[in-house]
């Protein structure tokens, strides 16, 4: 009896695992098709062959192309959230928290298939969809917060309306993961630090800019070290005086 | 509720009243006969599960110190340059033995017990190399003054922490604090390269404006 208990247990267990291994596979196949072409001119055949498995295998976790994709974005979400989480137990000041949620994203972006492919879905995926105007409203949502609680701490300008300043960073982070070729990310990273500069005259309170601008500097160099393969950390004194003016 | 998990709450009971009495009157004055009183279990039940005082004091110096250094590793893991994490990493240790009961009698008892008792004379050490291992970091990062050697650099940080700590009032958090940051406003410049030293004096002054809410819940 109780072998039988254990042994339909284990065998429980490993199919289990294999549905988990299974949909990994379709994900990371998936991903690394959509990261690099739109969404329509990715096949499901291109998929099933990367991840070696048949469409019946497929159709038992997703019924369809938009269903995978739809996976991968909820995927991206879901790294996002834990992110996010992992980012506030620091209890960082809220424009910190900002920077820092910025450049974990941009170097997850470019080194993280799934959430490479994600981000580039949640741009195509929005005709059939409300997906990626729930997802840009929680972003907007999110960084409203921040700004309002940077507010508070005197870093962001009094006069401006947070939500105004969240809406323009969102678009700013968007837009410029748009027009920045992703296989690149150096050339990624420095497009972000110059956009960032640029903004944040804006709404930083002036005596606040030195700081942050060493700040955002120096999570650039960390950033950079991270997507290339230099082996060594960078001296960041070098790094954010290389780059005195922005 | 499952004999496994009963037998882990009274342990905790056991623990809890044990955690009261030392923060209250002292690791010496403590009696097993109190805090067998104070838990509501017999006599048995705690030697059940301790078999003496040490015992006991072994296992809230366990539990309360892989609070703070968990806490420390969580931030160093950050992607943050590793002089920030070593600066913020020190202020939520702080943070946590102001605010946490378990991690502030661990404390106590580690400073007491530290010549006597293996877990306790760990402690110490395990912080060292924590904060070591980011120091190496920031000095490889070019943060830290040329010629430094980390572990010096490591050994002057936690001095500071264990004389703040040593020097504080008693549940004064507001004051431990304080203790703390003058001490790091010093060591700073002795520390930090010339180039990063005005940086990280604010990064400083801003850690230190962040706590005070955070220190003052003990009130």
């Amino acid at each position: 009896m109780v072998m039988t208990d254990t042994s339909e247990r284990h065998a429980a267990d490993t199919s289990e695992r294999r549905a988990d291994t299974t949909r990994q596979r379709l994900i990371a196949a998936a991903s690394h098709q959509f990261a690099r072409r739109s969404y329509s001119m990715v096949s499901l055949d291109d998929i099933l062959a990367a991840a070696e498995l048949t469409k019946g295998a497929m159709y038992f976790h997703f019924p369809s192309k938009q269903a995978l994709a739809l996976a991968i974005v909820d995927d991206l979400n879901e790294m996002s959230r834990a992110a996010v989480a992992e980012l506030l137990t620091r209890r960082m000041s809220g424009l910190e928290t900002l920077i820092d949620l910025v450049y974990l994203q941009a170097v997850q972006n470019t080194q993280n298939e799934v959430a490479r492919a994600g981000v580039r879905l949640l741009e195509t995926v929005d005709n059939t969809t409300d997906l990626s105007t729930t997802t840009w409203q929680t972003w907007i949502e999110f960084v409203t917060s921040l700004i309002q609680k940077a507010v508070t701490e005197g870093d962001v300008a009094d006069h401006i309306d947070p939500e105004d300043v969240a809406k323009m960073l969102v678009a700013l982070w968007v837009g410029m993961r748009r027009i920045s070729d992703l296989d690149r990310p150096e050339h990624y990273l420095d497009n972000l630090q110059k956009a960032w500069m640029l903004a944040l005259p804006s709404f930083a309170n002036p005596d606040r800019i030195d700081y942050f601008t060493q700040f955002i500097k120096r999570r650039h160099a960390l950033a950079v070290i991270k997507v290339s393969d230099e082996p060594h950390p960078r001296d960041l004194n070098a790094a954010a005086s290389a780059r005195a003016d922005p | 509720m499952a004999p496994q998990a009963r037998s882990e709450t009274t342990r905790q009971k056991i623990l809890n009243a044990a955690i009261d009495l030392f923060g209250e009157v002292g690791y010496a004055a403590a009696g097993l006969g109190e805090i067998i009183e104070r838990a509501g279990m017999t006599k048995g039940a705690l030697y059940h599960h301790f078999d003496s005082k040490e015992a006991l004091a072994t296992a809230i110096i366990e539990q309360g110190t892989n609070l703070t250094l968990d806490a420390f590793h969580r931030v160093s893991q950050s992607s943050s340059p590793a002089l920030e994490n070593m600066i913020h990493g020190v202020f939520v240790v702080t943070d946590l033995v102001v605010t946490d009961k378990k991690a502030r009698t661990a404390e106590q008892l580690t400073r007491g017990l530290a010549e006597f008792n293996s877990a306790a004379s760990q402690v110490w050490s395990n912080r060292l190399d924590a904060i070591t291992t980011q120091a190496r970091r920031a000095s490889a990062e070019g943060d830290l003054r040329e010629g430094l050697d980390p572990y010096v650099v490591s050994e002057s940080i936690l001095n500071a922490m264990l004389g703040a700590q040593l020097l504080s009032k008693t549940a004064d958090g507001d004051d431990h604090v304080n203790r703390l940051t003058r001490s790091l406003e010093l060591l700073l410049p002795a520390i930090v390269a010339e180039t990063s030293l005005a940086y990280f004096r604010e990064f400083l002054a801003r850690e230190y404006l962040r706590h005070p809410q955070a220190s003052r819940s003990t009130d």
